[in-house]
């Protein structure tokens, strides 16, 4: 070798500066995104995953345990400001929890997590006042405060512009009364993000978002639902009688409620589809290697054409989903609106969710079917995907008004 | 108190056998095969000297000789918040072993100058020699302990408790000391925090060639030269599953004992 040594140092500066900038091509993971993913993984292998069982089991998990935790580590506020604890990161590493998330041996903490980081916080962080994200985003951020968002009552789920909880002007308060249901951490909840008309105006006009503490007289947990799956997460019936809260509480402008809300929304199906597909991943990859050992009729049960020839598919399929996901974040990075992909994402995340698990529990037989093993669980967990954050049809219909082709109320 | 950590990057040994490759050509394992992580003990190590440092203070430098990708084990020990980061970049030796590498760290280290503690992981989940910090202890001319679990400050010097084959044993140190820390309850490594990691990639890395520390390729061959690496392969794994058979349990007893003995007679 005839290199010098000043050579030999400046190629070594070069490639460490290479080493810490480069990016997964098409994606805006960095080797310091890789170190969070690992961060992200032991936490779940050691602070969620030996622990799930029995918090299933229970119908309950310790969120403040758990989100103290995980606020401590950074996780809570990744694109948060720094100046209420947040992390002031690009959103990569929103995806990447996200997709670590996954590995959690159930839907119910990414859920509850996911609520916290992109549900209930993002238009309290974009549109809510210095004082109100001291109070309530802060805490968020940390972990000390548990926090649930309501939009969804008996009579409106679909058709947000339906709901009826009302939150009326009355002096420096406002008063709510009203009804939320199927709502996620609010049994432990220490505030809640509601929507609320604050006007007659009806439709999607005259609705805030408005925070609530749940120690506000008025305000109640009238009951803890039973669900088909993601037992470890709680969900909650909730009311609200004469419930005065002080209209600083309202985020950003009066009449904003829809607006902030749509906007809010598509954080939340882009998070979400992204833990769809790593969790899709995870269930087909753990197929595989079923397939791989179990024999049938004297062969492994993956050298069946129509079983290898559906796992490639399913693979293939969920390829792309990730792949419309970092697209989703390439524009909102750009600025641009990623509604219309953020839609398309969350619609294939539901179907695919749901082919995964019943093609999945197949290919298993009866050993999928027991609840010793993972399978049974995702069964259940993942069917929400088509029915939260907005059904498959609301997707569509999404789609379809971008497309042009819905007809006009 | 001045810390000097050794870390080390290898294949990492949670790899699914299925993966796992070796490149017969170089007598390597295929690093496409297996993902790069820090050996286990030598994040113990760093644990254990973060913990010493937020009890009595001081500053821990992290040194790591390996290729590009070795800026890895370095970029997460600033996420844990060690000081500083030395990079002795590996030009391409594929076999340094425990003898090159040795020569090659104790060369960075009188480069750093004077440290009071110098800490390894008891061996490396690659090669599993272990005796690279007794090789290093003996080019710096410093005493060497040795599988140690726990490290206390007090006012004679660094209390020392080690694991040795027949129990425990407990030293003092007054002067600067070379140890090889193994795993324990209480050195599991931290999670690094988000906003550390952000920082951490943020951070300058001293790197240094090997003619920066006053060695060439050549040198640190010949260092290296006392072991050779002949072959590598994948050991075949085999498994047999027997009965063992009588009719009352003091003959099945008696049968396996015997059954027992021909395996070990046949090994
Ligand atoms: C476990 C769980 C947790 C939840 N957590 C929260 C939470 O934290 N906060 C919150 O506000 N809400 C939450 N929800 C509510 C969820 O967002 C709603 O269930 C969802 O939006 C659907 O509303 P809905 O149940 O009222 O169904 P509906 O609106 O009554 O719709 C029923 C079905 O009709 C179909 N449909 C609806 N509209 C159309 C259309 N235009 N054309 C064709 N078909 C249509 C869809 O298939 C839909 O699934 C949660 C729900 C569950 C199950």
């Amino acid at each position: 070798m005839s290199t010098t040594a000043s050579d030999a140092r400046s190629d070594a500066a070069r490639s460490n500066a290479a080493r810490s900038d480069a990016v997964v091509p098409g994606t805006g993971f960095t080797r310091a995104h890789e170190l969070f993913r690992e961060s992200v993984r032991k936490f779940v292998d050691q602070e969620i995953n030996p622990y799930v069982d029995e918090w299933e089991e229970a119908e309950m998990f310790p969120a403040h345990e758990v989100f103290r935790k995980a606020g401590d580590l950074g996780f809570l506020g990744l694109s948060y400001p720094e100046e209420y604890g947040g992390m002031g990161a690009d959103y990569w590493y929103n995806i990447a929890l996200s997709e670590e998330l996954a590995r959690i041996n159930g839907g119910s903490i990414p859920m509850a997590m996911g609520v916290q980081t992109d549900m209930a916080t993002p238009a309290l962080n974009a549109h809510g006042s210095h004082e109100l994200k001291e109070r309530f985003l802060a805490p968020a951020i940390s972990g000390e405060a548990v926090c649930s968002i309501a939009v969804t009552e008996p009579g409106a789920g679909s058709d947000v512009a339906a709901i009826r909880t009302t939150a009326v002007r009355d002096g420096d308060h406002y008063v709510i009364n009203g009804t939320k249901l199927y709502i996620t951490n609010a049994v432990q909840a220490d505030w809640i993000c509601v929507l609320a008309r604050t006007s007659p105006e009806g439709g999607y006009r005259g609705m805030s978002l408005i925070i609530v503490p749940t120690d506000t007289p008025g305000f109640a947990v009238t009951k803890k639902l039973k669900k088909l799956g993601n037992w470890a997460s709680d969900t909650a019936e909730l009311a609200f009688d004469n419930c005065r809260v002080p209209v600083e509480n309202r985020i950003g402008e009066e009449g904003m409620g829809f607006i902030y809300q749509m906007e809010q929304f598509q954080n939340e199906r882009l998070v979400s589809s992204a833990g769809c597909a790593a969790g899709a991943d995870k269930i087909l990859k753990m197929t595989i290697e079923y397939c791989r050992g179990r024999e049938t009729f004297g062969k492994p049960l993956i050298e069946n054409q129509w079983i290898h020839f559906r796992l490639s598919e399913l693979i293939a399929e969920t390829e792309f989903l990730r792949q419309m996901c970092y697209h989703c974040v390439r524009k909102m990075e750009a600025g641009q609106d990623f509604t219309r992909e953020a839609s398309m994402a969350k619609l294939k995340a539901g179907r695919l969710a749901r082919e995964v698990a019943d093609t999945c529990m197949q290919f298993h037989g009866g050993m999928g079917y027991m609840e010793e093993y993972p399978l049974a669980r995702y069964y259940r967990d993942s069917r929400l995907w088509s029915i939260g954050a907005g059904a498959d049809e609301v997707m569509l219909g999404i789609i379809a008004k971008f497309e042009g082709i819905a007809p006009g109320r | 108190m001045k810390i000097l950590v050794c870390l080390k990057q290898i294949p990492d040994p949670e790899v699914a056998p299925r993966d796992f490759r070796l490149d017969e050509n170089n007598l390597i394992a295929d690093p496409a095969s297996a993902g790069l992580v820090t050996n286990i003990f030598c994040e113990n190590a760093l644990e254990t000297a973060l913990q010493l440092k937020e009890a009595a203070g001081g500053e821990i430098t992290v040194l790591t000789f390996g290729p590009a990708e070795a800026e890895d084990v370095l970029r997460k020990a600033l996420a844990v918040r060690a000081d500083h980061a030395v990079h002795v970049i590996n030009p391409g030796l594929l076999h340094p072993g425990s003898s090159g590498a040795a020569c090659v760290l104790s060369a960075a280290i009188r480069k750093l100058g004077s440290f009071d503690l110098l800490m390894f992981g008891r061996e490396a989940g690659d090669w599993g020699e272990g005796q690279t910090a007794g090789l290093v202890a003996e080019h710096l001319g410093l005493p060497f302990v040795a599988f140690v679990d726990s490290l206390q400050t007090t006012e004679s010097g660094l209390h020392i408790v080690g694991q040795t084959d027949s129990g425990r044993e407990e030293l003092t140190a007054a002067g600067p000391v070379v140890v090889s820390i193994t795993n324990s309850d209480a050195n599991v490594p931290r999670i690094p925090k988000t906003r550390d990691i952000m920082m951490a990639h943020r951070r300058d890395i001293t790197t240094w060639s090997l003619e920066d520390i006053d060695l060439t390729e050549d040198l640190v061959r010949e260092a290296a030269g006392s072991v050779e690496v002949t072959e590598l392969f994948i050991p075949e794994k085999d498994t047999t599953c027997e009965f063992i058979t009588g009719d009352s349990a003091d003959e099945r007893i008696d049968a396996f004992a015997r059954r027992i003995v021909d395996v070990i007679g046949s090994i």
